[in-house]
């Protein structure tokens, strides 16, 4: 424990102008610093490399030449996350207070081609999931390879989730019923940019959802696949899914993706012969994000089409819908002026989401799952990386008389 | 299982052909893609880059960087100046292209390390920078757009061109450069 602690002591002081500046902008902080040395004294249980890095970081130095430009961080960790504490309170009900999520994002750079990312999640303070855990080999400024616990490129949310970038102290709920977020699966795929064309793309294979555990079926009417994902854990794989983005940033303020996933459920060993254990799957999403001065608007489209629901729902007893379909759409403003250093950004969203938008011959439409919400409020961005939220929401069905309001607060973080 | 058999193959036969040290090949890079930008930008073929011994101020955004003055055989043209700033969990090279009074006529992201933010090395955003060429100051969400996905590199490099442009204009009201 000494040699890691000196170990460590080292690393710090080796690097300090330039690694431990960049990496973790904490140049003032000298009691962050400590902490983060404790935490590495941890972390470096599993880096045994660490002695090698900084004999390794001093060559790199010695070998610069020409422009002796390229210091940036030629290997080490990276320490992150985010998290929220909401506070809801629906109408006519306790409220609840939660930590919803503390997620950990520790990367490690073995060189500067190949990197390791991954985040721990707490959700609720007592449950513990890895959401992230892959490692980024680039191959040229274009093209990479992933492989691991990758997040599935479908629309804004499931890969930009970060609570100071999107409004509102709640996701999206198309986010959490169309898709299913976050949604993460083990995979292998490319990544890239094409600068020339302002675009950027990913291509992945991935494990599909588990529609059938051996005992019963995951999937189901009220919040379609959700209950189907394997986040990775022990999970079991009989069919290859794709899943692919396309997203476009060549206009000035204007981002747009368009996304698209195909493939067929799981069922475990034994489970799969039998007909309807299965269901295929395809899903198409198209979202936009625009950005004028201080005025904002994203708008996002999932439709997702699901085959042999009928039999599957025959074998399981669910009322899984043949068809989910979901869309929203936000416009915010920043009233602040653009000098301030804090934004408190006011803003509305449109939510129209039915995980019933179709069902096979023999079940018929919920129509309690077409849900329609409206939510007002706004984000007070008081640093960079530190929000705190307030909204209210008016949720309904397409069945009359179902508008229930709900209100609630936040507070956000990334670093 | 066959694709991710292939893919993992190709991956592996892709990484055979990489030269051993990436710096090299990167400083390599550096210098060849600014030559390529000072001979479109400036239209000149022929040109020597001196290396100025004078420094900006390095900042949160300046991490590290270098000046060259552009030479052609009779006169001083302009400067290139190569830059690093940190992006979110790493940094990236930039390359500014300025004429003799300091006007800004070429920004290029050389290096960009990571997935995340890598957006700002398109090159129809960048003109921004010129276009607004004639403001003191380069101020994100207003005359520089964001881009919605990679706030903190927008707001790195943004940052870091002013830090550069203000220390310049220092430099040259000292008669330094």
């Amino acid at each position: 424990m000494l040699f890691i602690i000196i170990l460590n002591s080292l690393f710090f002081k080796t690097r300090d102008s330039t690694f431990v500046q960049s990496l973790f902008r904490l140049n003032k902080n000298s009691k962050m610093r400590k902490t983060l040395t404790l935490v590495l004294i941890g972390l470096t249980l599993c880096t045994y490399g660490q002695n090698t890095s900084v004999q390794d970081t001093l060559q790199i130095s010695s070998n610069q030449r020409i422009l002796n430009n390229l210091a940036g961080i030629p290997q080490g960790i990276t320490l992150g996350g985010y998290g929220e504490v909401l506070y809801n309170k629906p109408e006519n009900l306790n409220a609840e207070i939660d930590i919803q999520r503390l997620v950990l994002l520790f990367g490690y750079k073995f060189d500067e081609r190949v990197q390791f990312v991954t985040e721990i999640e707490f959700e609720h303070v007592k449950e513990v999931y890895v959401e992230q855990a892959f490692v980024n080999y680039s191959l040229t400024s274009g093209l990479n390879i992933r492989a691991g616990l990758m997040l599935v490129p479908m629309g804004i949310i499931n890969e930009f989730h970060e609570p100071t970038i999107f409004n509102g102290v709640e996701r999206p709920s198309l986010d959490k019923y169309i898709i299913p977020t976050t949604w993460r699966e083990i995979g292998i795929g490319l990544s890239g940019r094409l600068n020339s064309i302002s675009a950027r793309y990913q291509a992945y294979l991935f494990n599909g959802f588990l529609s059938h555990n051996g005992e019963s079926g995951l999937l189901k009417g009220s919040n379609g696949l959700r209950s189907g994902r394997q986040k990775g854990a022990e999970s079991t794989m009989s069919n290859v899914n794709f899943a692919g983005k396309f997203d476009f940033y060549g206009i000035r303020g204007l981002r747009l993706g368009l996304s698209g996933y195909h493939g067929k459920t799981q069922a475990v060993d034994g489970q799969n012969e039998i007909p309807g254990s299965q269901v295929g799957l395809s899903m198409l999403g198209l979202d936009g994000r625009y950005t004028l001065k201080k005025f904002s608007a994203r708008g996002q489209y999932a439709i997702a089409s699901l085959s042999d629901t009928d039999l599957y729902n025959e074998l399981t007893g669910r009322d899984l819908g043949s068809k989910l379909m979901g869309y929203y759409l936000e416009a915010a403003y920043n009233v602040l002026p653009f000098i301030n250093k804090q934004r408190l950004v006011g803003f509305v969203r449109y939510e129209n989401y039915n995980t019933h938008h179709a069902v096979g011959e023999f079940i018929s439409k919920n129509e309690a799952f077409h849900r329609k919400e409206w939510t007002l409020g706004f984000s007070y961005h008081i640093a960079p990386g530190a929000v705190y939220k307030m909204d209210y929401q008016t949720k309904s069905t397409a069945i009359a008389n179902t508008t229930k309001g709900q209100f609630n607060m936040g507070v956000g973080i990334w670093f | 299982m066959k694709k991710i058999l292939f893919l993992f193959i190709l991956s592996l036969s892709l990484s055979a052909w990489t030269p051993a040290s990436r710096s090299e090949r990167e400083s390599k890079y550096i210098l060849k893609e600014t030559k390529k930008a000072i001979s479109s930008t400036f239209k000149i073929e022929r040109f020597l880059l001196e290396q100025e011994t004078i420094l900006l101020t390095s900042s949160a955004f300046l991490t590290e960087h270098s000046i060259f003055k552009i030479n052609t055989e009779t006169d001083s043209i302009g400067y290139a100046i190569v830059a690093t700033a940190p992006s979110k969990t790493d940094s990236f090279e930039y390359l500014l292209l300025l004429d003799s009074s300091l006007s800004l006529k070429k920004v290029k992201v050389l290096i960009y390390r990571e997935d995340y933010g890598g957006e700002i090395s398109s090159k129809r955003w960048l003109s921004q920078f010129l276009k607004s060429a004639n403001v003191d100051t380069y101020v994100y969400g207003d005359n520089i757009s964001a881009i919605s996905g990679a706030t903190i590199s927008v707001k790195s490099i943004t940052a870091s061109i002013n830090d550069v442009m203000d220390s310049l204009r220092t430099l040259q009201s000292q008669n330094k450069i």
